[in-house]
């Protein structure tokens, strides 16, 4: 009985998504897109084998994006095996690979946040790697399209306004020793060489954060290897365990080669 | 159990009606000239020296006549100065089978090159023959083929097929479909 309420509403928002039509067709869009894994497998990982998630790394995103050039993803590490890094890849964006962590000595690399270009309805993949040099990959379909294209802001000027500024956000208390979060903003067009001027018509040149390393007291939590599909203003949410009081030190360079690095005093002063 | 699935059913059955409906009164009148708003976003009904078909009257069209077909859907555009750390490999594009994919020949003021292309593209797949059945295409909801197809109008051809539906609607009735590469100005 308690069945009827859930069951007709699924049926209704089914029917609205568009389920009425035959779901056939989606068997060739699974085709295609196992076969896209497989080729990239090949392109990014070669010679090597990528296995399942195992239970060590799950990925989560919305299933459908109100942002594509926005699109929030998740990585969530399991304590229960050791692991030096973890790509995030999204199957259908032209340049698939969009990060790259490498975690140092004090990182807590259980859960990372960032947000993401999305080109097409797509699956993201997070592999991780870990440290015997096995890689568990997990996936989540993402419904959400046109995210390379979109322009980085009103117009390219504002959107270099300020570049390289940064924050950095502790999130939840300080205990020395005791893992914590932290959230770093850092302001950057991020333009991905896809997306047209409004006004002039022509295309935007690249220009991307290409690596971030983060320090703590001269211990790396983590580099990054960055692409194109990281969105403008990168905000990126990780955890690291701090010794005693600190400073965290970001350095980040892009594909124009200036570096902007900052500073930041753990615990340091409230809302920085 | 059963009478509340059903209801549940008819209910969303007249609501997708009613959602379709709501569409179809909000779809926008044709532009005077080429569209330069967004490019995926509700498309008109017409199109004006052309007509509209459908996937099924499309598919038979191609069945009976040497039609010549027209992709006018974006290419990820590959930035010029990628570092070579990057991976470059855009989706394999999926196309109606015979299409001739033009990127760009769609857009509200392509560069003069590229209209020219496509002027002299058509020319080369018609034969010369501005009687010969032309489809242009892209995507659900995509200006591009709206827009394709009046160039084409503009260029003199007289029977000119907009297909709405684009790769999306001809996937879903499970219609093949070819890989194709692009095409365009040097």
């Amino acid at each position: 009985m308690g069945l009827k309420k859930p069951m007709a509403v699924t049926l209704i928002g089914w029917a609205l998504l568009g389920g009425l039509q035959p779901a056939l067709a989606d068997e060739e869009d699974n085709q295609d897109r196992a076969a896209r894994w497989k080729q990239l497998q090949e392109s990014l990982f070669p010679h090597r084998q990528v296995l399942d998630a195992g239970g060590i790394i799950t990925v989560d995103a919305p299933p459908r994006a109100l942002d594509a050039a926005l699109v929030p993803v998740e990585l969530h590490i399991a304590a229960n095996k050791p692991v030096k890094s973890v790509y995030l890849v999204i199957d259908d964006n032209p340049a698939p690979m969009a990060a790259h962590f490498v975690f140092g000595p004090k990182a807590d690399p259980r859960d990372l946040k960032l947000r993401v270009r999305v080109n097409a309805y797509t699956n993201i993949h997070a592999i991780a790697e870990t440290q015997d040099g096995q890689l568990h990959a997990a996936t989540k379909f993402v419904k959400a399209a046109g995210g390379c294209s979109a322009p980085a802001g009103p117009d390219d000027n504002a959107a270099l306004a300020d570049i390289g500024r940064m924050k950095l956000r502790l999130l939840g208390d300080f205990n020395a020793g005791k893992p914590m979060q932290a959230q770093l903003m850092i302001r950057h067009p991020n333009f991905n060489g896809m997306q047209m001027n409004q006004i002039t018509r022509y295309f935007t040149p690249a220009r991307f954060i290409r690596t971030i390393d983060a320090t703590y007291d001269g211990g790396q939590v983590f580099h990054l290897d960055a692409d194109i599909s990281l969105s403008t203003d990168p905000v990126i949410t990780f955890g690291f365990v701090p010794h005693a009081k600190g400073q965290m030190k970001v350095v980040a360079q892009d594909s124009s080669n200036a570096t902007f690095d900052h500073s930041f005093d753990v615990p340091g002063t409230p809302a920085g | 159990m059963r009478s509340i699935v059903r209801a549940a059913f008819v209910a969303a059955v007249a609501l997708v009606a009613a959602v379709t409906l709501a569409s179809a009164v909000t779809a926008p009148a044709e532009p005077e000239g080429f569209w330069n708003g967004p490019v995926n976003a509700p498309v008109p009904h017409t199109i004006k020296g052309g007509k509209l078909v459908h996937t099924q009257a499309l598919a038979a069209l191609l069945k009976r006549k040497n039609a010549v077909v027209i992709d006018v859907s974006n290419a990820p555009h590959r930035p010029e100065n990628l570092p070579a750390s990057t991976t470059w490999l855009p989706l394999p594009h999926r196309a109606i089978p015979g299409a001739v994919w033009i990127p760009g020949a769609g857009l509200g003021e392509p560069p003069p090159n590229l209209d020219e292309y496509f002027r002299e593209r058509l020319a080369k797949a018609t034969g010369n023959d501005l009687g010969k059945p032309l489809v242009l295409y892209c995507h659900q909801q995509c200006w591009l083929s709206w827009n394709g197809a009046k160039r084409a109008i503009q260029y003199g051809y007289r029977n000119v097929y907009w297909y709405p539906e684009g790769i999306e609607g001809w996937r879903k009735a499970k219609l093949p479909t070819t890989v194709v590469q692009p095409e365009g100005a040097p």
